[in-house]
């Protein structure tokens, strides 16, 4: 076999196979565009198999079947300028001009003998070149307007279509010139085997090909998409993606519908360069009642449309014709122009953020690359509008922190505030009883003095106890902490609070230290110790025990006092809970003190709980870690 | 030579007049000042045994005045008296002798001054 029988076969090789490339692929998705790819390598391929035929049986082909080849070989541009016009615009009169070329070419071969005369072969040839010539040069124009891989598949059919003019060009030339024959015959042979190439490419490219001509695409993406999270809102970083999906497409709008839990509906915006969806507001007076139009606001119910239907069952869906594939809604689509529809569901994980739309007034003529890109662009969208979602949730950490701080500094000032009147008044009220009580004034005047100042003290524990249990609430009530004696902090409590009417009865083996806040630790004792006084009847004896059980301080404080009824307890330590039986005139405070205690026996890590029975007194228990090391959180050590 | 007197400072005229009230019916001398400047012409004129002091205050707070104090070799007993939640915290920084939460009780009052003060004239 010679260099050049080889170069042939490859060359028809070539063409056959991507005949069966494009006819599985015309079958499997039969659209517009994928039927006259398949339409075009069809008749390449049958043009080989004749000529392989005849060559095969070492026959001359009879006149009629060399007409036919002759036919379907000048059909090649027909079909290209029908291609083109599947997705741009050739003039009506060019169309109609090369069928009737075509007509009279096929009436000519069919009728002259063969061989037909020189000039009417060249004037064929030129019929061929010019029209492939201007395809070739059409798709280069189309390449300029798109991008990506579209574009690089468009340059590649571009120079098939360029080489294809070459193969008969120079035919044409081994005619005019039979001299140079050989030289003419080979380089249209070559010229061939590279239009077979570059339509392979253009047509079928394969994988590796298609991610290298994505990349720089991907790469400019990625770049702009690394600032869009920094928008001043979501919606500008929408308007953002809608343009680079847009233009990273050729197509002449995209939009992006962002699902609203709440109200599960699909929003789109009216506002930005890229007029979105492709609806305006007053376009449509009518479909108001079909599809909720809100100020600048648009809403698709999932399935709705064709961009509710790739929400709804979360995939990639296109349309070449979407009056056709959706035709309840077209009335709609015609009314704005849009023909083919691509889109894809914008999701983060198992998170459904809403949906990218590409509409256009044609449909691509590579439409899986198209479909792959806006899957690709509405996983980037996904993957910004999380990111953004995540700055926003930061920013409102940061400012609950900040509103805390200022609710703190707030509180903190106020009890201050509080507390300078309410010292002159204990003060005054008090140096009022001792006078009285010196200057033996009537009794009278005793107890009305002595209301003032109880009514004082109560002030100061109120405004103490609201600013612990605000402080509570927040987690921040242990501050520095320092090795603490548990034992000596019950005993300073029950030497302080013990009296004749409430015996204080202590037992402890010895010091229990542990690293706790100690003006907290103390409050917590107090307060305990306080209630069981308060709460138990006449010479009833307070118990106080303190004592290590492993790697835990143990307090327990015990009274004979009314105890707690059973219904009451699983609430005891919630704010502002007081019990049933508890006589709010006998008994004074807001219900905070048991809240804050369970706060700072928590915020040290540990646990604080009751055991009672009505009558029979109650028992309140504390265990706290003993090392820093097992609190899992606190203040500053 | 009698002991000097109790100087209280604090920038509230309500409070200032009470507790000079309450330490003169126990029989205490008692200076006040309104401000932290006003109690360091105050120490230098009437030489106190004891400073019950306000720590924020306008012109010289607390720590101003206990800097000052320290800084002129002074040694005078001091006692926080303040409506913050860090008296404690306040009086440990200033290296103060005690420390009183506002509001405080009139015994926990004559208990400090009990402890740190003049004896009482009668």
């Amino acid at each position: 076999m010679s260099a050049d029988d080889f170069l042939q076969l490859v060359t028809q090789a070539l063409y056959v196979m991507l005949f069966v490339v494009v006819a599985v692929r015309a079958a499997h998705r039969p659209l517009r565009a994928n039927v006259d790819v398949a339409l075009l390598f069809g008749v390449c391929s049958l043009i080989i198999a004749i000529g392989g035929i005849t060559t095969a049986l070492r026959i001359t082909p009879p006149p009629a079947l060399a007409a036919a080849s002759g036919t379907l070989l000048l059909a090649l541009p027909y079909l290209l300028l029908r291609l083109l016009d599947d997705f741009a615009d050739v003039a009506p009169w060019l169309m109609r001009g090369a069928a009737a070329g075509l007509a009279v070419s096929a009436v000519l071969l069919f009728a002259l003998p063969t061989p037909l005369p020189d000039w009417l072969a060249l004037l064929m040839v030129a019929y061929f070149v010019v029209l492939v010539a201007y395809v070739a040069i059409a798709f280069v124009r189309q390449a300029g307007y798109s991008s990506g891989v579209t574009r690089s598949r468009m340059q590649a059919v571009a120079w098939g279509s360029g080489f294809l003019g070459l193969t008969l060009l120079a035919v044409g030339f081994a005619l005019a010139w039979p001299d140079r024959a050989d030289a003419w015959t080979m380089l249209s042979h070559l010229a061939g085997l590279a239009s077979g190439l570059c339509y392979f490419v253009g047509f079928a490219p394969p994988t590796w090909l298609r991610r290298a001509w994505q990349e720089p695409e991907l790469r400019a993406f990625l770049g702009r998409a690394a600032r869009l999270p920094r928008l001043p809102d979501t919606d500008a970083i929408c308007r953002e993606l809608e343009q680079g999906a847009a233009s990273a497409l050729g197509a002449p709008r995209a939009t992006i519908g962002l699902w609203d839990e709440a109200a599960r509906v699909l929003r789109f915006q009216y506002t930005g360069a890229v007029a979105p969806a492709g609806f305006s507001v007053d376009a449509r007076p009518e479909a108001a009642g079909r599809y909720a139009v809100r100020g600048g606001e648009f809403e698709l119910q999932p399935g709705q449309l064709l961009a509710g239907v790739a929400f709804a069952e979360q995939r990639a869906v296109f349309s070449e014709n979407a009056t056709r594939d959706d035709p309840a809604n077209t009335a709609l689509y015609e009314a704005h122009g849009v023909v083919a529809v691509l889109a894809a569901p914008i999701t983060a994980g198992e998170r459904r953020l809403g949906v990218l739309v590409v509409y256009a007034a044609r449909a691509p003529i590579f439409a899986d690359s198209d479909l792959e890109l806006v899957r690709l662009l509405a996983d980037q969208a996904a993957v910004i509008l999380e990111s953004r979602a995540l700055i926003d949730e930061a920013a409102q950490v940061r400012a609950r922190e900040e509103a805390t701080r200022l609710k703190d500094d707030f509180l903190s000032s106020a009890a201050h505030d509080l507390r300078t009147p309410l010292t002159t008044l204990l003060g005054q009220a008090q140096l009022l009883a001792r006078q009285a009580r010196r200057d033996a004034l009537g009794p009278a005047y005793t107890a009305g003095i002595e209301r003032l100042v109880r009514e004082a003290r109560r002030l100061s524990t109120l405004v103490t106890e609201l600013l612990d249990a605000s402080r509570t609430e927040r987690g921040q009530l242990v501050g520095r902490r320092e090795p603490v004696d548990l034992t000596t902090c019950a005993r300073e409590a029950c030497e302080r609070l013990a009296s004749e009417r409430h015996p204080c009865q202590l037992v402890a083996d010895g010091p229990v230290v542990g690293d706790y806040d100690p003006v907290r630790i103390q409050q917590l004792v107090d307060n305990l110790m306080e209630n069981a006084v308060k709460y138990s009847p006449e010479g009833g004896e307070v118990q106080v025990r303190v004592w290590q059980e492993g790697a835990a301080a143990r307090l327990s404080v015990a009274d004979h006092g009314i105890g707690i009824p059973a219904d009451d307890l699983p609430r005891l330590f919630d704010r502002y809970h007081r019990g049933a039986n508890v006589d709010d005139r006998r008994f004074s405070g807001m219900g905070l003190g048991l809240y804050i205690c369970r706060g700072i026996a928590e915020q040290h890590g540990g646990r604080i709980w009751a055991e009672s029975a009505p009558g029979q007194g109650t028992t309140f228990h504390v265990a706290l870690p003993l090392a820093l090391a097992l609190v899992a959180e606190g203040g500053a050590a | 030579m009698s002991p000097g007197p109790i100087l209280v400072v604090d920038d509230d005229p309500s409070i200032l007049d009470m507790v000079a009230q309450v330490l003169d019916f126990e029989g205490y001398p008692v200076q006040t000042a309104a401000d932290g400047a006003a109690a360091l012409d105050a120490v230098a004129a009437a030489r106190p045994s004891l400073v019950l002091l306000d720590m924020r205050m306008p012109v010289l707070d607390g720590w101003g005045f206990a800097q000052a104090l320290r800084a002129r070799g002074v040694q005078l007993p001091i006692v926080v008296m303040t409506a913050a939640q860090d008296a404690r915290r306040w009086a440990k920084e200033i290296g103060a002798a005690g420390y009183l939460a506002k509001p405080f009780e009139l015994l926990e009052l004559l208990a400090v001054v009990e402890r740190l003060g003049p004896r009482p004239s009668a």
